[in-house]
Parts: C-alpha cells; structure tokens; sequence
C-alpha cells in the first residue's frame, strides 16, 4: 500500500467528506515546493495520514481557516497563490502567510460566495470559476493565482470547485457530464479530462479527493476500479514519491526553518 | 480577535459587546449597542442622525481626510512577520494615535474660531435693544440728564513752609 503513488485512506471510520474535503493540494511544478494546508484539530486523523506521507517530500501546514477545519472547501490556491475568504482572521493570515515561501501570494477576497474552494477549481495555468463571481474578484483571481478566469458549470452544477478536480496533468469531473462538456471543458483546460466518480459513487469529485501533479489522497470508501481511473487520468502510475522527490530536491527553493 | 467599527456609529466594538447582522446577500453589520441595532432596525440613516460619527464627517464636525487614516485601512495581503517591524509599528502606533488626536483638536479649534467675537458682538447688540427688560426708562432718562462730572488738573503750588517766628 505504501509504494502506491495513490494512497487510500485506511481508517475505516473516516467519511469520504470527512477526509479529503478538508484538504487542498499544492501545486504542482517541480520547481514549486508544494505545501498541504491541514486540519488543526488534533482528533482529525486524517491529519496523520497525510504527516506521515508527505512531511518528508513537503513541509505540512497545520491551520484552521475563520476557525473552522475544513480549509480545502474555502480555500483556493496553486503555486503563484493563495486565496482565503473574508471570514479568516488577521491571525490566520499572518500564520500562513508565515508558513509560505514568499513568491506565494496570500490574499484574503471579499467576496459573497465565501468557500472558495467550492467556488474556484484551478492548477498553474487555468482555473473554473463559479459563474456568479464578482467581477473583482476575478480579476483578483487572474492576478494572484496568474491563470486565465473560465465561468462554466459543470454537468449543470455551478458549484464547479467541488465537482472536478484537476491538476496539471488531468482531471476528474462529476459522471454525468455530457461528451459535448467534456470535450470543450478539456479544450479550455488543455488536460485530458475523465467523467468518473469517488467514495463508492459519490458525484462530489474534490470533497473526495485531493491531488496534485505527483500524488492523490481518496477517501477510504474509494473502490479499486475509481482508484485505477484516477491514477490512470492524472497520470500517477509511473510516478513513484521517492523518484520524484529526488528530482525535486536538488531544484527545491525552500529553506526549511 | 479583531476590533471592529459599528455599522451605525463608527465606534469600536469590543470582544464581548454588541450584535452582527448578516443580511441574505451576505453583507455584514455590526453594532456596538442595542442603540445602534434598534436604529438600524428603524430603518434609519445614520447619515442623518446627529450623534454618529457619519453625520458629524459629512457636516464637517469631525476631521475627514487625513493621513492618519490611511494606516488604519483593513489590509487582505499580509507580510511576513518581522520582529523588528513589529516592533517598531508598535511605536509608530503610538505616536500616530498622538498625532491624530492634535490634528483633530487644531480641526476643532479652527471650527470654533471668531466664535467669542461673535458671540461679543451679538451680546452688545442685544443689550442695546433690549435694555428696557432690565432698566426702566425713567431712570435711562434720568441718567441721560446728569452731567458727568469734569475733572480739572490743578496746577502744582509749593506749600508755604511756616517758619516760627522769633
């Protein structure tokens, strides 16, 4: 289970909401240290398996966001930036502006529609918007995240930060996602994309799962069949932690404190 | 933690006080005191109510630009922490409260300038109409009669010193 690029979840009693919703993948580039932001709350377990994996390739930010643990719904991000909603406090802010690299940008949005994660589905150069969105904030969007802004639904759902998750490699949409959408979703995002699902079925792609250009994390409940699609769309296969980190290292920026 | 203005009065509102309103388009209010609250609930314009702080900046009671103020702005794009400037805001914190608060009194002194003069003026305009409320004209007229009196410098003459005659 351990060599496996994708890990599964293997505490039983974690809800596929539960485990991945509360976290949000960091970039991407080899050049970009990633960073996973994490549930501050020490009864989460999910915190562990994601300490225990990834603290050696990539530094693991514990944090809550306006005070709550669920910092992968409300927040967006990709490795130029950092958006947080209005409601994170000003010390919040200062811790993960703190904890990042400073050629990240943090930015608190005031904005209606505060989970910004649900809102905002993005990677290095593209990102899917919420098509009610002021038009400030897209314009932020473009300006932190330095991606060109799409307003698209997806399968009908506005809600398009929690029914897909790409990276810069691919990208998994709710199932019921017609052909036409698929082709021109993968058109304007230049990944290949898959309509498939997560925790035994479940159409809520990014509550499910979390990903990055090397890795996934999928809730426990995710079956063998969605494992190989997701592995087989996001091109994970090959890559072996290890292998990659070592091609990392040596371009890795990072100080580490 | 964050202290926050009223919505109503622009006072600050501490930990521990006051009420937050989050309206269905998700805009946030905030009131210091039930006060503030039950005006809003009124429907009321704190433009135009005297005591808050937006109708005294609109009528130019109070100081409305300055640059004092603009260290005060909410900031969305955080730095990283620095002791040093920390430190050093900490101080800066201080001395532009100090500042603030001589500007706004030198504000408040150029509003109430020539204010006795005026107020000179109009008292001695009103005691020449109104006299008779507290003088009777009879002894108005009595005192108009009575001559004043003249006052003559006396030539300077040497006393004339006695001698005892012998």
């Amino acid at each position: 289970m351990s060599t496996l690029p994708v890990k599964q979840n293997s505490k039983p009693f974690l809800s596929p909401l539960h485990s991945a919703a509360a976290l949000v993948p960091r970039l991407s580039s080899p050049l970009f240290v990633a960073r996973t932001l994490k549930v501050l709350a020490a009864s989460d377990h999910g915190y562990y398996v994601f300490e225990s994996e990834l603290a050696d390739v990539i530094p693991v930010v514990k944090t809550s966001i306006a005070g709550t643990r669920i910092v992968g719904r409300l927040c967006a991000g990709n490795k130029n930036g950092l958006l947080l909603p209005h409601t994170t406090t000003d010390q919040e802010l200062q811790h993960l502006r703190n904890s990042l690299p400073d050629h990240v940008v943090v930015q608190r949005i005031d904005e209606r529609l505060s989970a910004l994660g649900n809102c905002i589905s993005c990677n290095d150069h593209v990102a899917l918007t919420h098509p009610d969105l002021d038009r400030e904030t897209e314009e932020l969007i473009a300006d932190v995240l330095g991606v060109e802004v799409f307003r698209q639904t997806i399968a009908g759902n506005i809600v398009v930060g929690s029914y897909c998750a790409f990276s810069n490699r691919g990208g998994l949409v709710h199932p019921h996602t017609s052909v036409e959408d698929l082709d021109e979703l993968s058109t304007l995002l230049q990944v290949p994309l898959v309509a498939g699902t997560v925790n035994r079925g479940s159409e809520v792609i990014a509550a499910g799962m979390t990903v990055n250009d090397w890795t996934a994390f999928c809730g426990s409940d995710t079956t063998a069949t969605e494992l190989s699609v997701i592995e087989s769309v996001f091109k994970l296969r090959e890559a072996q932690p290890s292998s990659i980190v070592d091609e990392m290292r040596k371009s890795l920026i990072d100080t580490y404190v | 933690m964050r202290l926050e203005k009223c919505w109503f009065c622009s006072s600050t509102v501490y930990p521990g006080h006051g009420i937050q309103f989050v309206r269905n388009d998700a805009k946030i209010f905030r009131f210091c005191r039930s006060k503030c609250h039950k005006n809003f609930k009124m429907k009321r314009n704190p433009r135009k109510v005297k005591w808050t702080k937006a109708y005294r900046r609109l009528h130019g009671k109070d100081m409305t630009q300055d640059s004092t103020f603009e260290f005060e702005r909410k900031r969305n794009r955080p730095e990283r922490y620095d002791r040093n400037v920390a430190e050093k805001t900490l101080i800066a914190i201080k001395k532009i409260d100090k500042i603030r608060v001589a500007r706004e009194a030198r504000h408040h002194k150029m509003r109430m300038k020539g204010k006795q003069a005026i107020e000179r003026q109009a008292a001695l305009t009103e005691l020449e109409k109104s006299i008779d409320l507290v003088k009777a004209p009879a002894s108005l007229l009595q005192e108009s009669q009575i001559t004043p009196k003249i006052k003559v410098k006396v030539a300077d003459t040497q006393p004339q010193v006695e001698h005892m005659e012998e």
